[in-house]
């Protein structure tokens, strides 16, 4: 019998900066094709090291990593990162290229892409973005947001069939966030695999599946609405509640709870 | 911050940007050495002409050509006065007797007080600065020999001096245009591209002129981000007290580590982030890579080699005939 693999498989992961202390600790993980994942995590829990040695910058200590069959190794690394792309945290220290253009073509350069489908590549996957008019423009006259827009476009030109989003939104101002994840969400709907570190619990719950990392372990693995039904569980792992949760779970706790109000305040918490 | 400018470029219409940059680059080369290879007054001003109707034709505006010589305007002083002080062959042209004394360096010191009131019209820098220098040789020349005197000299100026220095002179200018006109007319990024394609053939010699070209356009990209960050550290460290305008040079030096520690680790982090972005967009240093901007060589092209060929042969022609 053949053995069906997920998308992204990881078995048994561990990764150490210096020998002594392991910042990964036997991960186990896997992301079906289509899915959106969020990566929970304190600070400090590992959630950038995991996304790191996804696409191969990081060198495992031990374990397996597989993508759409294929096995993470150093040989290999090049026809991971066409699969899987990541968008960093900071908008302008992965901004490579001199103008909008230039950035969004620069993966496909290094793929060896012809010109002419290149310069059409970039013309559409900037529709998408919805920046088409600022091809020309230079990273200093555009916003973190937009900034994030290009990467995911350079990204998507790539035939990418995943994107990890290492706190992608965590330094652009609140409106930039919502339009960012909208944008996500669109894509998302068209059937991009979505992996999403993120220590805000608002973002995580527009994912399908929340994975909790706790100092480096896989400390919970369920859908959102599982997930809060124990509270507790977000307490341990050093990760703050929404606020309605919180009202939520104290009101629960006095004893005076009706039932159609925890809906209301569960959705609203959600945003579901 | 927002709107530094790299480089000199000015967007603009004309011949030149249509050309193809390493026909550019190769052509103020050559037509640069051919300057060089001219001897007569009369051959560099037709020189300095034909530069000037180049510019009109091709439709750059001489005063930002003018605006770029402007911070060379010291070396071009400096090499006019060095000939013409020190070139004595020829017909004596001028010799003016000159004392120096008490009276006539304190007359140049208040001259050059009032000079440096009036600096701020700064419209009229380069008049003001004439009107100086005229000052100080009135000063020298006529002021009646009173008080005590220090030096007697004569002031001499002979035909070569005069000839050398203006020779010497038109010549720094054509080049110095020459390069002005090529900086204006060509973004930075096809200039390193253009310069990259003429350094292909040193891959020869192992000199990788892809990942060069590459290193200089991402230094072209970050350096209005990183001044954008020198520009914020410095409010963060005027904002705990340090002052980057006054002070003695020792705290001066001070304050100035107080900006470049942070900003090396801010740059070092920096480079980490985006090697990790390179990297995981698939660049390998070295591995041939196609290219979103393309050069291509055209009619324009054509014509503009034809003419530099011919300049460059009639300069050696005129070098080379007694």
């Amino acid at each position: 019998m053949v053995m069906q693999l997920s998308f992204l498989e990881i078995r048994n992961l561990s990764f150490s900066y210096n020998q002594k202390r392991m910042v990964l600790k036997h991960i186990d993980l896997s992301v079906e094709k289509g899915e959106w994942i969020a990566i929970l995590g304190h600070n400090g829990s590992g959630k950038s090291t995991l996304a790191k040695t996804i696409v191969g910058l990081l060198r495992p200590a031990e374990g397996s990593i597989t993508v759409d069959g294929t096995l993470l190794s150093d040989e290999t690394a090049y026809d991971i990162r066409r699969k899987v792309g990541i968008v960093f945290q900071n908008p302008d220290n992965q901004f490579v290229g001199v103008t909008v253009k230039d950035d969004i073509a620069f993966g496909m350069e290094n793929l060896s892409v012809p010109r002419a489908e290149m310069i059409e590549k970039i013309a559409f996957f900037a529709e998408k973005v919805g920046m088409a008019e600022y091809l020309e423009k230079e990273p200093s006259a555009l916003s973190g947001g937009q900034k994030q827009r290009i990467a995911i476009a350079g990204i998507l030109a790539m035939k990418t069939d995943m994107i990890i989003f290492d706190e992608a939104t965590s330094m652009l101002d609140p409106t930039s966030r919502r339009e960012l994840m909208d944008y996500i969400r669109e894509l998302h709907d068209e059937g991009l695999t979505v992996l999403m570190i993120t220590h805000d619990i608002e973002e995580a719950l527009m994912a399908d599946r929340l994975v909790v990392l706790k100092d480096g372990a896989v400390f919970a693995d369920d859908t959102a609405e599982h997930l809060f039904k124990r509270p507790e569980a977000f307490r341990e792992a050093y990760l703050e509640l929404p606020a309605a949760l919180k009202i939520y779970y104290e009101l629960e706790a006095a004893g005076d709870m009706t039932p159609p109000l925890a809906t209301t305040l569960w959705r609203f918490g959600s945003g579901k | 911050m927002k709107n530094i400018v790299i480089g000199q470029y000015a967007p603009g219409k004309g011949f030149f940007y249509r050309l193809d940059p390493r026909t550019k680059i190769i052509t103020v080369v050559f037509l640069m050495v051919a300057v060089f290879l001219l001897e007569s007054i009369l051959q560099v001003s037709i020189a300095l002409f034909v530069t000037l109707f180049l510019m009109i034709i091709g439709k750059i505006s001489i005063g930002r050509v003018a605006k770029g010589l402007r911070p060379l305007f010291v070396l071009l002083l400096f090499t006019f006065s060095f000939q013409i002080f020190l070139n004595r062959e020829g017909a004596l042209l001028l010799s003016q007797p000159m004392n120096i004394g008490l009276y006539s360096l304190l007359g140049v010191l208040v001259l050059t007080v009032l000079w440096r009131l009036l600096a701020r019209f700064k419209k009229f820098k380069g008049l003001l600065f004439l009107f100086w220098l005229a000052g100080v040789y009135a000063l020298f020349a006529y002021l009646p020999a009173i008080g005590p005197i220090f030096k007697v000299f004569d002031f001499e100026i002979y035909e070569s001096g005069v000839v050398t220095s203006i020779f010497v002179v038109v010549r720094l200018l054509i080049v110095i245009s020459l390069s002005t006109v090529l900086t204006l007319t060509t973004k930075p990024t096809d200039l390193t591209q253009g310069l990259e394609s003429l350094l292909r053939p040193l891959k020869r010699l192992g000199v990788n002129s892809d990942d060069f070209a590459l290193i200089i356009s991402i230094s072209l990209r970050y350096i209005p981000t990183i001044l954008d960050e020198a520009n914020k550290i410095m409010l963060a460290q005027a904002s705990r007290g340090a002052d980057f305008n006054e002070g003695k040079l020792v705290e001066k030096v001070k304050q100035i580590v107080s900006l470049l520690i942070p900003m090396f680790i801010i740059a070092f982090k920096r480079s980490e982030d985006l090697a990790d972005a390179m990297e995981s967009r698939n660049f390998v240093p070295g591995k041939p890579r196609t290219r979103i901007h393309e050069l291509s060589f055209g009619m324009t092209d054509l014509v503009t080699a034809i003419f530099t060929v011919l300049v460059f042969a009639g300069a050696i022609v005129l070098r080379v005939l007694p």
